[in-house]
């Protein structure tokens, strides 16, 4: 019988090899693989008559073929597949029904944004660093140039923990500990949550992120920092935005400034994003303050350098003309999908 | 603070248009953020940054706007006639802490008509949002507004012996202030007291029973200098607020006290016709030391980065009131000394930074010849791309969620900490002030307000840290989490956890260790280990918790310690050989227990070290109708091969035989028919 069954394959190959339509394929599928007269079935019928110990060798054999022919089969229609649909039916393919769409899976806005910060910054040489976001108040405030009982901690309105511990409310004191750890010349930004304890409102939020910024090195002047922040601003926000930059205060800078781009929603005529002022205020900024140096023991005759800081959800809110903070953490599918 | 366009211009000549105006003052740090008219007026909301106490006043205002357009600052005249009477005879001062009130003066001023303001007066009071309500109060309030210098006025009358005394108060002493407030005082508080009792809050505010009534006749005009942490610390703790303790607490000018005094009492003259007694109690224990600072034109050029030669600078510092000190100048050095207004003022970067604003930021050229630098890797960041990648692709979305929850937020259990949450001290909500001890909450609450909005599924995920609390209040451990909530399915969870650690190159076997946890369903839950260490874990939610929350799916979630995933994690990979010759497949179907896993067949296969094995794939599990009750049916692929030949049938099959039978022996499982 294993004679039989090799002369079938030979057979069934041959067969096909000839055959010219999808209809002789189908014939030839009847003539082996059919379930009432089909050559293989034949064969499997003929199995309970054997002497026993032949049985599963041929069953298993049998069945391995049926198996081989079928493949053989598949493959031989699709040569002819395009014949069914042209010639032989009516049907017409519908091109224009809807892809069948696979979710594809969408990262968080802020996440993008930060990304696509950091690839900018990348781009000049800036390394990324990461701190705790539970923090000693020293990183927060002291070594940062803020002194106790002093009305710019308001500014900086804080989460505290005990035991000097506190939620970091800002990305600075990162700044602190790459300067602890590394001697200059430093270029780094550092991106990530902070927790103020701000009344929620459309654009406020207790936890949100920012990206601080930080180079160090001999003869780093304010010129540099609008520079490499001009390179930042027209690369995020486009070519032909036009830029302010004002004085303001931060205790870590001096002198310290506030940086404004164009309104890109009124291009600068005034509407309800900007105040009516024309302006948006994007980023704050300065020449790293002696104090600071100081206390992180560099020699601040020898080195200078520029900080900054920017917050994310707030460039993201700008950039897609988002007009409540709080979108950003409901996670709602069908706001996190857009982006 | 608010001032008006037109009551400005008292002080500094300029024909600026508002507008103008409020972008001079922008663009030289006093942020002008809105101008409203008022009648034939404006008010400019004037932000005025915390170093800056000196701009707290019209004047200090003036003399920005001075300097920016150059015309001259005018500054009221403070002469006035006195009577024979002098002030030493009716009143006297003790100030016990002269720490907390380094300087504190006293001026009388005797038969006052109480009555409104004129209403010339009452219209700048307008202007600026006050409401006006008599001429002794609008005149107070008027100076402070013009010279940053808070005043108070006393019925000099009702001061039991007609003194004052400047003292700590005592352990809860009682006082009602002007606005009504009952404050109970602590020691630690400055009070201004008469013989028998706080009569102000030291900075902060009066005390109703002391205060100028339409009965007053005679005043007793109080201007002085209080420590600012001292008032600020009392402020916070009386929650009292006023526009004379915004004042102290940044800092007023220690110079400026007698003028504002002598200011105030000249118009209480002339407007609520009073006599001034002559001359002044002054207890000032301030030490006048003026600050010289040398400036550097050399240091200040290559800070800024631009050219900015020595007249230009000596203009803008005395146009600022700086005094330039001729004996400490050379060619390229001033000596500036700095006036008692600017204590923000202190060192050669402060003076630098004078001239930077005035001069304009906008000035300094945007250029660098900053070079290139190679950028160090963070191994993080790459783990992240990899990861991230991974799992968008496979349809979940991102989710970021607040660090700060509730008490009841984690109810069903954490396996990170037994130890209780990390509390905020102060946080908003008082309810809400627990920082997160897991991420697999949080995703439940986002999938409970996406079933809200009639979203079915959620197949979501977070990478964000967590806080574990350590012994005694130390730092916390911020462990980063990895939490993905899946809607497929156990299976289709940990396929999503497979092809993160076969993308990040992972080696370590993922071991799925059963166990009970309340927010699992027992049957589906287990501990996830990598290389013997704790990965996480993995369950489909228990049917308490879909209750719990309301679900209308029922959702497997997974939290991992990213690290872990970060240790194991082969970013360096090396190719390996796509074999050349065939391969033999061979699938199988075994009949086993209950008992008998998935891994247990991997491992005893693996185990017999046969090199010709290439692959052992899973197919399915299946009970039914074909099975014997209580078995499974377990099918599987088997795929072999060689290196070096193509592997015959025959040899295939004994291979095969082998496995089965050490499967057999093993598990008494059986080759399904």
């Amino acid at each position: 019988m294993q004679e039989r069954l090799s002369e079938i394959q030979n057979q069934a190959k041959e067969d096909l090899a000839k055959a010219e339509s999808l209809e002789e394929v189908e014939k030839i599928k009847i003539k082996y693989l059919g379930r009432k007269a089909g050559v293989i079935n034949e064969i499997v019928k003929a199995i309970p008559s054997l002497p026993p110990e032949q049985r599963s060798t041929m069953g298993k054999s049998a069945n391995k073929l049926k198996q081989e022919i079928g493949t053989w089969i598949e493959e031989a229609k699709v040569k002819f597949a395009d014949e069914g649909r042209t010639s032989e039916s009516k049907e017409i393919f519908d091109l224009s029904l809807p892809g069948k769409r696979k979710h594809y899976g969408h990262r968080h806005p802020i996440v993008q944004t930060i990304d696509e910060i950091k690839g900018i910054f990348k781009k000049l040489c800036f390394d990324i660093e990461y701190g705790p976001e539970v923090e000693h108040e020293y990183y927060n405030f002291d070594a940062l140039n803020i002194p106790a009982d002093h009305p710019s901690r308001e500014d900086f309105d804080t989460f505290y923990l005990g035991n000097k511990r506190l939620l970091r409310s800002q990305t600075s004191t990162v700044q602190i500990r790459v300067m602890e750890k590394k001697k200059p010349p430093i270029r780094m930004i550092a991106p990530g949550k902070v927790f103020r304890p701000d009344t929620v409102d459309a654009r406020h939020a207790s936890m949100f992120h920012q990206i601080e910024g930080l180079m160090v090195d001999e003869g780093v002047s304010f010129s540099d920092l609008k520079y490499v922040l001009t390179l930042f601003a027209q690369s995020y926000f486009g070519q032909d935005i036009k830029m302010r930059f004002r004085p303001s205060f931060f205790p870590f800078t001096e002198p310290s400034a506030e940086i404004d781009i164009s309104c890109s929603i009124c291009k600068g005529k005034g509407c309800s994003v900007c105040s009516h002022s024309g302006w948006v205020e994007v980023l704050g900024a300065g020449m790293v303050d002696p104090n600071v140096f100081e206390t992180v023991g560099y020699d601040a005759e020898k080195y200078t350098g520029f900080a900054f800081g920017l917050g994310v959800e707030r460039l993201t809110m700008l950039k897609y003309g988002i007009d409540n903070i709080r979108l950003f953490f409901e996670n709602d599918l069908r706001f996190l999908s857009q982006f | 603070m608010k001032i008006s366009y037109n009551w400005l211009k008292d002080y500094c000549k300029h024909d600026l248009s508002v507008e103008d105006l409020s972008e001079k003052l922008t663009n030289a740090g006093l942020v002008v953020d809105t101008i409203n008219p008022v009648d034939d007026d404006f008010c400019l909301e004037v932000e005025v940054t915390s170093n800056r106490p000196d701009c707290l006043g019209f004047i200090g205002i003036a003399r920005e706007v001075a300097t920016i357009v150059r015309s001259e600052l005018i500054i009221p005249g403070v002469d006035y006639e006195t009577t024979t009477e002098n002030v030493n005879d009716l009143t006297g001062v003790t100030i016990e802490d002269n720490e907390l009130c380094p300087r504190y003066t006293a001026r009388i001023i005797k038969d006052v008509k109480i009555a409104p303001s004129p209403e010339w007066l009452q219209k700048k009071i307008n202007s600026i949002g006050l409401r006006p309500v008599n001429n002794i109060v609008d005149i107070t309030n008027y100076v402070l507004m013009e010279s940053g210098q808070p005043l108070h006025a006393f019925d000099f009358d009702k001061l039991s012996e007609k003194r004052i005394i400047v003292r700590k108060a005592k352990k809860d002493e009682a006082m009602e202030a002007i606005d009504g407030s009952k404050c109970t005082l602590t020691d630690e508080m400055l009070v201004i007291a008469d013989a028998q009792r706080p009569v102000a809050i030291a900075g902060i505010m009066g005390g109703r029973d002391t205060e100028v009534s339409d009965r007053t006749k005679n005043i007793l005009l109080e201007s002085a200098f209080f420590d600012p942490r001292n008032v600020r610390r009392t402020s916070r703790k009386l929650s009292l607020i006023s526009d004379s303790s915004y004042r102290f607490e940044r800092r007023v000018d220690p110079e400026c006290v007698d003028w504002a005094s002598r200011r105030a009492a000249k118009m209480i003259m002339e407007i609520a016709g009073g006599q001034v007694v002559e001359g002044v109690i002054d207890q000032n224990y301030i030490e006048g030391k003026n600050v010289s600072v040398a400036l550097r034109m050399s240091r200040m050029n290559s800070l800024l980065g631009l050219h900015i030669d020595k007249e230009t600078a000596r203009d803008i510092l005395e146009n600022l009131q700086f005094t330039i000190k001729p004996e400490g100048e050379t060619e390229g050095n001033l000596t500036v000394e700095v006036p008692s207004f600017r204590g923000d003022v202190y060192r050669e970067v402060d003076l630098i930074e004078e001239v930077a604003r005035i001069h304009g930021y906008d000035k300094i050229p945007a250029e660098s010849n900053i070079g290139v630098k190679l950028t160090q890797d963070n191994i993080f960041d790459k783990v992240t791309e990899k990861t991230k990648s991974v799992i968008s692709g496979l349809g979940f979305d991102e989710v970021i969620t607040d660090s700060i929850v509730d008490e009841q937020h984690e109810r069903h259990g954490t396996i990170w900490s037994e130890m209780s949450s990390l509390k905020i001290i102060n946080p908003i909500r008082q309810d809400e002030n627990f920082l997160r001890k897991a991420l697999v909450h949080n995703l439940l609450r986002v999938k409970k307000h996406n079933q809200n909005y009639g979203v079915e599924k959620t197949n979501i995920y977070e990478l964000s840290k967590i806080y574990l609390p350590q012994e005694d209040d130390e730092m916390p451990e911020e462990k980063e989490c990895l939490c993905i909530l899946g809607e497929e399915g156990f299976l289709s969870l940990k396929g999503v956890i497979e092809a993160i650690l076969s993308q990040l190159n992972i080696v370590q076997k993922l071991e799925t260790m059963r166990f009970d946890f309340g927010l699992f369903n027992p049957e589906e839950s287990a501990e996830l280990k990598l290389g013997g260490k704790l990965l996480g874990y993995i369950g489909e939610l228990s049917r308490e918790v879909i209750n719990d929350y309301d679900f209308r799916t029922r959702p497997c979630v997974a939290e991992l310690d990213y690290n872990i995933l970060i240790d194991n994690t082969n970013i360096e990979s090396s190719y390996r050989k796509i074999p050349s010759l065939p391969m033999v497949a061979r699938d199988l179907a075994v009949v086993s227990d209950e008992a008998v896993t998935w891994a247990g067949i991997k491992e005893c296969i693996e185990s017999l070290n046969i090199d010709y094995v290439y692959g052992i794939e899973f197919f399915d599990v299946y009970r039914g109708k074909q099975v014997e009750k209580g078995k499974k049916s377990i099918a599987f692929r088997l795929i072999f091969r060689a290196e070096d030949r193509t592997l015959k049938s025959e040899e295939v099959d004994k291979l095969q035989e082998e496995i089965v039978e050490n499967l057999s022996n093993t598990f008494g499982i059986k080759l399904r028919a």
